[in-house]
């Protein structure tokens, strides 16, 4: 099979895998070829609006194991095919080099057995790293049941490096994936991430993982709860959310006809809150629920909480200034700094980059409301005012394919 | 009736220019700095030529770096990159302000100059952020890497050095088709230099490693989130021209 027909095989197989980020590395050498850049490049952007910025490839589809949800499992009839180190080192550097890709991000499915899998990948890299000097940035897979001892070598040759916790629940893993278990995924996990605290230079760029949304009954909030502990426990940098597409008619999944894109995008933003605006998943849900999909997260936290409303914005703290809707981390540091020289009103916070649109609701400035009665307003009314009448499907595809972070201001994410 | 400093439209240059103007105080309403090249003598103004002095645009940059940050340096330099009418005087007035006022002039959000250095800096950094990513390299049969763009702004040299940084082991040009000039880097030094005519003719490997890349691309779209808008968004129709994937 030629080069070509291989990588349309692998780089098909590999598309659904979100983590595209490139960013947050800090390889730092003055020989070889290439370099990292903190804030993370994209190189071109496909059809349907995602960022490319790594050669994201299989090392092989072949697999051993059987998943409900995923194109390569075992029990599906399709073509196969498995690259060789030499090949993706190759395309690696000649892609680099005409300044298509930012690095590489390598997964695979388990051909043979994981150990098989994961030598091979550790081979590639190794060959990248010394035999072609590659300084660029590479993503690597742990295979789940792969040795610690193998992880641990290639880690030292990655930037970053990620164990898919698929699912978001222990049921629904061993409903779909009956191959894994909880501790096949959790162990590697756990592992990285000592590892990641104890030496210097290993997955540097820090670790991730990605899970499946929508092919399951589980709630936003196991969701987000789940995330959240992920963040606390293993230190990861991002979770992914994959809204899933349907590739395999299996009656254990949920009858998806679309993927459910809006529900990422508002899991993504719930994700933000909790990692960079100090929510708590208990504070954002109330009972067993999904995030609601007409308004974002911080509306519906704020118009449940309408007795912490308004804010003061002369006066109120930074952790009460990033709770209002409309107002971002950026804003809420702007208006701290701005009104030490005087006291804001609402045209000083317009320049600033609070959103009235929606902060009007929740703040006063010098006591005063933007337009007469506003704070008196029922939630139901003010939510009305706030339906983001048609989320522009373009929308919902950024959020959640860019990582928010590595673009500061151009999209922000802030909400 | 305007007082006309004429620089020779470098960066240094224009410096240059403003460390003297600074130094004599001249009211400013009555005051213009024009690049020689494009200025248009007009029959009431007085206009004198400053030559670029690399000792003293650099005291005033030191100066611009003590006072504020390396970082607010970086916004007239970006601004100055630009195309944008009237620029020079934006910056001027823009490097007397940070010179009193330090670097917590970024918060003036009332201040027309101040908005205009950020805004103007803002797109010129952008377009500079696209291109680290949307610039094309070719290889020739002897493993000379070439890429060419149109860049809205002058930024061949922030974006050479950047590359410098990124394909160190080979040899490459950058070409700006629009401005007729063009980086060439071999050995750790970029050289700047006035166009040429390049004949660009692309190894048979070349071809292969285009054809592998834009099959790649096409792969990995997901039809079911087909979003062509969002493409042209993110990647203006004004790039595709040199894009191997785009062509
Ligand atoms: S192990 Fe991975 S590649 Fe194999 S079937 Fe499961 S999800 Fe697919």
């Amino acid at each position: 099979m030629d080069i070509l027909e291989k990588l349309q095989i692998l780089g098909a197989a590999a598309k659904y895998d979100v983590s595209c980020a490139s960013s947050g590395s800090k390889r730092e050498t003055n020989y070889g070829i290439g370099s990292t850049f903190t804030a993370g490049i994209c190189h071109s952007w496909t059809d349907d609006g995602r960022c490319i910025s790594l050669l994201k490839i299989l090392f092989t589809n072949e697999c051993i194991f059987d998943c409900a949800y995923c194109v390569n499992r075992k029990s599906n009839d399709i073509k196969r095919a498995t690259f060789t180190p030499f090949e993706i080192a190759e395309l690696t550097i000649n892609f680099y080099k005409r300044n298509y890709i930012e690095g590489l991000f390598l997964s695979s499915a388990i051909k043979n057995s994981p150990d098989w899998t994961m030598e091979m990948l550790y081979k590639t890299v190794y060959l990248l790293r010394y035999k072609y000097q590659f300084n660029g940035y590479i993503h690597v897979k742990a295979i789940p049941y792969a040795s610690l001892d193998l992880i641990r070598k290639t880690g030292f040759l990655a930037d970053r490096m990620s164990v898919n916790i698929e699912l978001p629940s222990e049921k629904s893993l061993k409903l779909l994936c009956p191959n894994k278990t909880k501790e096949s995924i959790l162990k590697p996990m756990e592992f990285i991430t000592k590892v990641g605290e104890e030496e210097r230079n290993f997955v540097s760029a820090g670790q991730s993982t990605q899970m499946i949304i929508g092919a399951t009954d589980d709630s936003d909030r196991k969701i987000i709860t789940l995330s959240q502990n992920l963040y606390k426990k293993f230190k990861l940098k991002r979770v992914y959310y994959s809204a899933y597409t349907p590739v395999n008619d299996d009656p254990r999944i949920l009858k998806v006809e679309k993927p459910p894109l809006l529900r990422e995008h508002r899991l993504y933003q719930a994700d933000w809150l909790i990692r960079v605006y100090n929510f708590t998943a208990d504070e954002l849900f109330e009972k067993d629920e999904n995030l609601d999909l007409e308004v974002d997260p911080k509306v519906m936290w704020a118009l449940r909480h309408l007795d912490r409303f308004p804010v003061e914005v002369n006066r109120a703290s930074y952790e009460d200034l990033i709770r209002v809707p409309g107002i971002g981390i950026k804003s809420a540091r702007r208006i701290i700094k701005n009104r030490i020289f005087h006291s804001l009103d609402f045209d000083d916070l317009k320049k600033i980059g609070v959103v009235l649109k929606r902060a009007k609701y929740f703040i006063t400035c010098n006591g005063k409301t933007y337009e007469r009665h506003l704070i008196d307003t029922a939630p139901e009314k003010i939510k009305l005012q706030l339906i983001e009448k048609r989320v522009a499907e373009q929308k919902v595809h950024q959020l959640s394919f860019f990582d928010t972070e590595t673009f500061g201001s151009v999209i922000t994410g802030e909400i | 009736m305007y007082r006309v400093f004429l620089y020779d439209g470098t960066f240094e240059g224009f410096l240059t220019c403003a460390e003297r103007i600074l130094s004599v105080d001249i009211d400013i309403e009555k005051l213009r700095i024009e690049n020689k090249s494009t200025y248009q003598p007009m029959f009431f103004d007085t206009a004198v030529f400053v030559n670029a002095n690399k000792g003293i645009s650099n005291m005033l940059k030191e100066r611009i770096i003590k006072k504020a940050d390396k970082n607010t340096f970086k916004k007239i330099y970006y601004c100055f990159l630009s195309e944008v009418q009237n620029k020079e005087m934006y910056i001027y007035k823009y490097i007397k302000l940070v010179l009193k006022q330090g670097k917590k002039v970024k918060y003036f959000y009332h201040d027309d100059v101040v908005n205009f250095v950020e805004k103007v800096s803002k797109s010129v950094s952008r377009e500079i952020g696209k291109y680290m990513g949307l610039m094309r390299f070719n290889e020739s049969e002897d493993g000379l890497l070439y890429a060419q763009f149109e860049p809205v702004n002058d930024i061949l040299v922030p974006i050479s050095y950047f590359f410098r940084g990124r394909l160190a082991n080979f040899r490459w040009i950058i070409h700006d088709k629009k401005r007729g000039k063009l980086s060439f880097y071999e050995n750790g030094r970029i050289r700047f230099l006035k166009k040429a005519d390049l004949k660009t003719a692309f190894s048979n490997e070349d071809l292969l490693y285009q054809n592998l890349w834009k099959t790649y691309f096409k792969t990995m779209t997901i039809e079911e989130r087909k979003n062509l808008k969002l493409q042209r968004q993110n990647m203006p129709k004004k790039y595709w021209k040199y894009l191997t994937e785009k062509k």
